[in-house]
Protein backbone atom coordinates (compact mmCIF):
# COMPACT_ATOMS: atom_id res chain seq x y z
CA UNK A 1 0.00 0.00 0.00
CA UNK A 2 2.36 2.47 1.12
CA UNK A 3 4.75 1.74 -2.40
CA UNK A 4 0.62 2.53 -4.08
CA UNK A 5 0.91 5.92 -2.38
CA UNK A 6 4.79 6.30 -3.23
CA UNK A 7 3.76 6.06 -6.97
CA UNK A 8 1.08 8.36 -6.82
CA UNK A 9 3.34 11.02 -5.28
CA UNK A 10 6.06 10.19 -8.12
CA UNK A 11 3.34 11.05 -10.71
CA UNK A 12 1.78 14.25 -8.54
CA UNK A 13 6.19 15.26 -8.87
CA UNK A 14 6.33 14.70 -12.67
CA UNK A 15 3.11 16.59 -13.69
CA UNK A 16 4.71 20.18 -12.75
CA UNK A 17 8.53 19.72 -14.49
CA UNK A 18 7.02 18.13 -16.83
CA UNK A 19 5.02 21.32 -18.16
CA UNK A 20 7.63 23.11 -17.14
CA UNK A 21 10.15 21.00 -19.60
CA UNK A 22 7.49 21.70 -22.23
CA UNK A 23 7.79 25.17 -21.77
CA UNK A 24 11.36 25.60 -21.86
CA UNK A 25 11.92 23.43 -24.80
CA UNK A 26 8.84 24.73 -27.06
CA UNK A 27 10.37 28.24 -26.18
CA UNK A 28 13.78 27.32 -27.24
CA UNK A 29 12.62 26.13 -30.34
CA UNK A 30 10.75 29.36 -31.19
CA UNK A 31 13.58 32.02 -29.99
CA UNK A 32 16.20 29.57 -32.66
CA UNK A 33 13.82 29.52 -35.46
CA UNK A 34 13.38 33.31 -34.72
CA UNK A 35 17.03 34.06 -34.45
CA UNK A 36 18.62 31.34 -35.53
CA UNK A 37 22.05 32.89 -35.08
CA UNK A 38 21.69 32.83 -31.59
CA UNK A 39 21.03 29.33 -31.54
CA UNK A 40 24.24 28.15 -29.60
CA UNK A 41 23.42 30.24 -26.75
CA UNK A 42 19.66 29.25 -26.56
CA UNK A 43 20.97 25.62 -26.73
CA UNK A 44 23.28 25.94 -24.11
CA UNK A 45 20.55 28.14 -21.35
CA UNK A 46 17.70 25.27 -22.74
CA UNK A 47 19.76 22.79 -20.69
CA UNK A 48 20.57 24.21 -18.03
CA UNK A 49 16.77 25.22 -18.04
CA UNK A 50 15.80 21.82 -18.10
CA UNK A 51 18.29 20.17 -15.79
CA UNK A 52 16.89 22.56 -12.92
CA UNK A 53 13.23 22.02 -13.70
CA UNK A 54 14.18 17.91 -14.36
CA UNK A 55 15.39 18.02 -10.57
CA UNK A 56 12.12 18.07 -9.34
CA UNK A 57 10.55 15.13 -10.90
CA UNK A 58 13.85 13.49 -10.40
CA UNK A 59 13.50 14.30 -6.30
CA UNK A 60 10.24 13.00 -6.44
CA UNK A 61 11.76 9.74 -8.62
CA UNK A 62 14.21 9.37 -5.55
CA UNK A 63 11.75 9.89 -2.76
CA UNK A 64 9.67 7.49 -4.37
CA UNK A 65 12.52 4.42 -3.94
CA UNK A 66 12.92 5.78 -0.36
CA UNK A 67 9.51 5.01 0.91
CA UNK B 1 32.62 -11.24 -15.42
CA UNK B 2 31.24 -8.00 -15.04
CA UNK B 3 27.77 -8.88 -15.77
CA UNK B 4 25.05 -9.06 -13.59
CA UNK B 5 24.48 -12.39 -13.33
CA UNK B 6 22.27 -13.37 -9.48
CA UNK B 7 20.85 -16.43 -9.92
CA UNK B 8 17.61 -16.68 -10.45
CA UNK B 9 14.89 -19.33 -11.24
CA UNK B 10 13.43 -18.77 -13.96
CA UNK B 11 11.05 -21.33 -14.30
CA UNK B 12 9.02 -20.87 -10.82
CA UNK B 13 9.58 -17.27 -10.43
CA UNK B 14 7.60 -14.75 -12.59
CA UNK B 15 9.82 -11.79 -11.60
CA UNK B 16 13.54 -11.94 -10.98
CA UNK B 17 13.99 -9.19 -8.71
CA UNK B 18 16.89 -8.39 -5.89
CA UNK B 19 16.74 -8.79 -2.02
CA UNK B 20 15.70 -5.41 -1.74
CA UNK B 21 16.47 -1.90 -3.72
CA UNK B 22 18.52 -0.55 -0.84
CA UNK B 23 20.78 -2.98 -2.70
CA UNK B 24 20.85 0.13 -5.35
CA UNK B 25 22.80 1.95 -2.59
CA UNK B 26 25.25 -0.86 -1.25
CA UNK B 27 28.72 -2.07 -2.27
CA UNK B 28 28.54 -6.04 -2.65
CA UNK B 29 31.62 -8.46 -3.10
CA UNK B 30 32.89 -9.44 -5.76
CA UNK B 31 33.83 -13.21 -6.42
CA UNK B 32 34.79 -13.67 -2.79
CA UNK B 33 37.17 -10.33 -2.61
CA UNK B 34 36.59 -7.30 -0.99
CA UNK B 35 36.25 -5.43 -4.49
CA UNK B 36 32.93 -5.42 -5.80
CA UNK B 37 32.12 -5.23 -9.75
CA UNK B 38 31.27 -1.18 -9.03
CA UNK B 39 34.54 -0.44 -7.98
CA UNK B 40 36.25 -2.40 -10.93
CA UNK B 41 34.38 -0.05 -12.84
CA UNK B 42 34.94 2.68 -11.26
CA UNK B 43 38.56 2.20 -11.78
CA UNK B 44 38.40 1.32 -15.48
CA UNK B 45 36.05 4.63 -16.22
CA UNK B 46 38.80 6.70 -14.44
CA UNK B 47 41.54 4.54 -15.93
CA UNK B 48 40.11 4.87 -19.63
CA UNK B 49 39.76 8.21 -20.05
CA UNK B 50 43.73 8.75 -18.91
CA UNK B 51 44.88 6.01 -21.56
CA UNK B 52 42.68 8.17 -24.32
CA UNK B 53 43.81 10.89 -23.70
CA UNK B 54 47.34 9.99 -23.25
CA UNK B 55 47.63 7.49 -26.82
CA UNK B 56 45.35 10.61 -28.64
CA UNK B 57 47.99 13.18 -27.81
CA UNK B 58 51.40 11.30 -27.26
CA UNK B 59 52.37 12.40 -30.49
CA UNK B 60 51.33 16.21 -31.29
CA UNK B 61 51.40 16.42 -35.04
CA UNK B 62 50.16 19.23 -36.98
CA UNK B 63 47.94 17.40 -38.89
CA UNK B 64 45.80 15.56 -36.43
CA UNK B 65 44.95 11.47 -36.10
CA UNK B 66 41.66 10.51 -35.55
CA UNK B 67 42.21 9.85 -31.99
CA UNK B 68 43.89 13.45 -31.43
CA UNK B 69 41.37 15.22 -33.21
CA UNK B 70 38.84 13.43 -31.49
CA UNK B 71 40.55 14.22 -28.15
CA UNK B 72 41.16 17.83 -29.41
CA UNK B 73 37.70 18.51 -30.03
CA UNK B 74 36.47 17.30 -26.59
CA UNK B 75 39.13 19.59 -25.13
CA UNK B 76 38.09 22.49 -26.92
CA UNK B 77 34.72 21.96 -26.63
CA UNK B 78 35.22 21.66 -22.93
CA UNK B 79 36.96 24.79 -23.35
CA UNK B 80 34.92 27.12 -25.61
CA UNK B 81 31.87 25.91 -24.82
CA UNK B 82 31.81 25.48 -20.83
CA UNK B 83 34.83 26.82 -19.05
CA UNK B 84 35.55 29.99 -20.89
CA UNK B 85 31.50 30.34 -22.78
CA UNK B 86 30.01 30.22 -19.01
CA UNK B 87 32.87 31.04 -16.75
CA UNK B 88 34.35 34.11 -18.88
CA UNK B 89 37.06 36.03 -17.89
CA UNK B 90 39.54 33.33 -15.76
CA UNK B 91 37.55 30.04 -16.92
CA UNK B 92 40.13 28.98 -18.83
CA UNK B 93 42.27 27.48 -15.20
CA UNK B 94 39.26 25.48 -14.52
CA UNK B 95 39.33 23.57 -17.68
CA UNK B 96 41.50 20.57 -16.41
CA UNK B 97 38.75 19.68 -13.77
CA UNK B 98 35.80 20.41 -15.62
CA UNK B 99 37.48 18.28 -18.33
CA UNK B 100 38.43 15.37 -15.81
CA UNK B 101 34.54 15.30 -14.32
CA UNK B 102 33.55 15.42 -18.16
CA UNK B 103 35.62 12.43 -19.27
CA UNK B 104 34.85 10.60 -16.06
CA UNK B 105 31.32 10.94 -15.78
CA UNK B 106 30.97 10.08 -19.52
CA UNK B 107 32.62 7.01 -19.48
CA UNK B 108 30.83 6.20 -15.93
CA UNK B 109 27.38 6.91 -18.02
CA UNK B 110 28.53 4.72 -21.57
CA UNK B 111 28.89 1.62 -19.23
CA UNK B 112 25.12 1.56 -18.97
CA UNK B 113 25.02 0.64 -23.02
CA UNK B 114 28.09 -0.88 -23.32
CA UNK B 115 27.32 -4.66 -24.00
CA UNK B 116 28.25 -6.70 -21.56
CA UNK B 117 28.90 -4.33 -18.85
CA UNK B 118 25.40 -2.39 -18.95
CA UNK B 119 25.90 -0.92 -15.35
CA UNK B 120 26.28 2.61 -14.98
CA UNK B 121 28.71 3.23 -12.26
CA UNK B 122 27.19 6.69 -11.76
CA UNK B 123 23.52 5.32 -10.53
CA UNK B 124 25.46 4.51 -7.30
CA UNK B 125 24.79 7.79 -5.07
CA UNK B 126 28.03 7.01 -3.67
CA UNK B 127 29.92 8.38 -6.85
CA UNK B 128 27.76 11.33 -8.04
CA UNK B 129 27.31 12.87 -4.38
CA UNK B 130 31.12 12.66 -4.05
CA UNK B 131 31.66 14.63 -7.44
CA UNK B 132 29.38 16.75 -6.92
CA UNK B 133 30.94 17.81 -3.52
CA UNK B 134 34.05 18.43 -5.20
CA UNK B 135 32.64 21.38 -7.12
CA UNK B 136 31.16 22.28 -4.06
CA UNK B 137 34.23 22.93 -2.09
CA UNK B 138 35.67 24.63 -5.53
CA UNK B 139 33.08 27.00 -5.74
CA UNK B 140 32.88 27.82 -1.78
CA UNK B 141 36.52 28.00 -1.73
CA UNK B 142 36.36 30.09 -5.42
CA UNK B 143 33.75 32.49 -3.68
CA UNK B 144 35.97 32.44 -0.38
CA UNK B 145 38.99 33.78 -2.07
CA UNK B 146 37.14 36.23 -4.38
CA UNK B 147 35.27 38.12 -1.39
CA UNK B 148 36.97 36.84 1.38
CA UNK B 149 33.89 36.56 4.37
CA UNK B 150 31.68 38.87 2.49
CA UNK B 151 30.78 35.89 0.40
CA UNK B 152 28.67 34.42 3.41
CA UNK B 153 27.90 37.82 4.14
CA UNK B 154 26.41 38.13 0.89
CA UNK B 155 24.37 34.51 1.11
CA UNK B 156 22.36 35.53 4.15
CA UNK B 157 22.41 39.38 4.20
CA UNK B 158 21.92 39.96 -0.08
CA UNK B 159 22.95 42.87 -0.99
CA UNK B 160 20.52 44.77 -3.61
CA UNK B 161 16.79 43.23 -1.77
CA UNK B 162 14.44 45.87 0.41
CA UNK B 163 15.51 45.44 3.95
CA UNK B 164 12.32 43.98 5.00
CA UNK B 165 12.70 40.89 2.31
CA UNK B 166 16.40 40.24 3.52
CA UNK B 167 15.82 38.03 6.07
CA UNK B 168 13.66 35.82 4.11
CA UNK B 169 15.57 35.99 0.71
CA UNK B 170 18.74 35.30 3.00
CA UNK B 171 17.25 32.18 4.29
CA UNK B 172 16.38 30.85 0.92
CA UNK B 173 19.28 31.78 -0.90
CA UNK B 174 21.58 30.27 2.29
CA UNK B 175 20.10 26.96 1.79
CA UNK B 176 19.52 26.91 -2.18
CA UNK B 177 23.36 27.97 -2.28
CA UNK B 178 24.81 25.34 -0.08
CA UNK B 179 22.58 22.62 1.03
CA UNK B 180 20.28 22.41 -2.34
CA UNK B 181 22.89 23.02 -5.11
CA UNK B 182 25.33 19.86 -3.84
CA UNK B 183 21.97 17.48 -3.44
CA UNK B 184 20.60 18.30 -6.50
CA UNK B 185 23.83 17.89 -8.79
CA UNK B 186 24.28 14.84 -7.34
CA UNK B 187 20.55 13.47 -7.29
CA UNK B 188 20.19 14.39 -11.06
CA UNK B 189 22.86 12.57 -11.96
CA UNK B 190 22.10 9.56 -10.13
CA UNK B 191 18.09 10.02 -10.55
CA UNK B 192 18.47 9.79 -14.53
CA UNK B 193 20.84 7.14 -14.28
CA UNK B 194 18.86 4.54 -12.54
CA UNK B 195 15.89 5.28 -14.22
CA UNK B 196 17.33 4.57 -17.21
CA UNK B 197 19.42 1.91 -15.67
CA UNK B 198 15.52 0.63 -14.43
CA UNK B 199 13.83 0.81 -17.65
CA UNK B 200 16.19 -1.15 -19.73
CA UNK B 201 16.28 -3.62 -17.33
CA UNK B 202 12.79 -4.34 -16.99
CA UNK B 203 11.97 -4.00 -20.86
CA UNK B 204 15.14 -6.56 -21.83
CA UNK B 205 13.83 -8.67 -19.34
CA UNK B 206 10.29 -8.85 -20.12
CA UNK B 207 11.46 -9.12 -23.68
CA UNK B 208 13.36 -12.50 -22.40
CA UNK B 209 11.30 -13.52 -20.13
CA UNK B 210 8.23 -13.36 -23.28
CA UNK B 211 11.14 -14.86 -25.75
CA UNK B 212 12.62 -17.34 -23.82
CA UNK B 213 10.37 -19.71 -21.73
CA UNK B 214 9.34 -23.01 -20.94
CA UNK B 215 6.48 -24.76 -22.49
CA UNK B 216 5.10 -26.11 -25.44
CA UNK B 217 5.55 -25.00 -29.18
CA UNK B 218 1.65 -23.20 -29.56
CA UNK B 219 2.64 -21.12 -26.19
CA UNK B 220 5.79 -19.76 -27.15
CA UNK B 221 3.98 -18.67 -30.85
CA UNK B 222 1.76 -17.18 -28.63
CA UNK B 223 3.27 -14.58 -26.26
CA UNK B 224 6.56 -14.41 -29.00
CA UNK B 225 4.70 -10.98 -30.43
CA UNK B 226 4.71 -9.40 -26.71
CA UNK B 227 8.46 -10.17 -26.16
CA UNK B 228 9.64 -8.68 -29.70
CA UNK B 229 7.10 -5.99 -29.04
CA UNK B 230 9.08 -5.47 -25.66
CA UNK B 231 12.15 -6.15 -26.96
CA UNK B 232 11.45 -2.91 -30.08
CA UNK B 233 10.61 -0.74 -27.33
CA UNK B 234 13.95 -1.83 -25.22
CA UNK B 235 15.74 -1.45 -28.30
CA UNK B 236 14.44 2.56 -28.85
CA UNK B 237 15.29 3.25 -25.13
CA UNK B 238 19.04 1.67 -25.52
CA UNK B 239 19.58 4.62 -28.30
CA UNK B 240 17.55 6.91 -26.25
CA UNK B 241 20.18 6.33 -22.91
CA UNK B 242 22.52 6.54 -24.94
CA UNK B 243 21.90 9.80 -25.86
CA UNK B 244 21.18 10.58 -22.10
CA UNK B 245 24.15 9.87 -21.13
CA UNK B 246 26.62 12.14 -23.03
CA UNK B 247 23.57 14.54 -22.11
CA UNK B 248 23.97 13.83 -18.30
CA UNK B 249 27.96 13.86 -18.03
CA UNK B 250 27.25 17.69 -20.33
CA UNK B 251 24.60 19.05 -17.82
CA UNK B 252 27.12 17.81 -14.91
CA UNK B 253 29.97 19.86 -16.03
CA UNK B 254 27.56 22.54 -17.35
CA UNK B 255 26.29 22.96 -13.83
CA UNK B 256 29.62 22.82 -12.41
CA UNK B 257 30.69 25.65 -14.45
CA UNK B 258 27.72 27.86 -13.57
CA UNK B 259 28.07 27.42 -9.68
CA UNK B 260 31.48 28.28 -9.96
CA UNK B 261 30.90 31.25 -12.27
CA UNK B 262 28.06 32.61 -9.39
CA UNK B 263 30.97 32.16 -7.43
CA UNK B 264 33.37 33.71 -9.62
CA UNK B 265 31.77 37.25 -10.76
CA UNK B 266 29.17 37.30 -8.09
CA UNK B 267 27.75 40.50 -9.98
CA UNK B 268 25.66 38.85 -12.26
Amino acid sequence: MEAAYALIGYGLAAIGPGVGIGLIAGNAVQAMARQPEAAGMVRTTMFLGIAFTEALALIGFVLFFLV
Amino acid sequence: MITAAETCDFINEVVCKPANVKELFEFGNFAGTQISRTEILILLAAIIPVLVVFFGLRKKSVVPGKLQSAVESIFTFVKDEIAIGVIGRGGEKFTPYLVSIFLFILVGNLFEVAPLINFPVTSRMALPLFLSLITYFIFVFVGIKEEGFGYISHLVWPPGVPVALKPLVGVIELVSVLLVRPFSLAVRLFANLVAGHVMLSLLLASAYFFLVQPGGADYILSKAPIGLAWFTLGLGIYGFELIVSILQAYIFTLLSAVYIQTSLHPEH
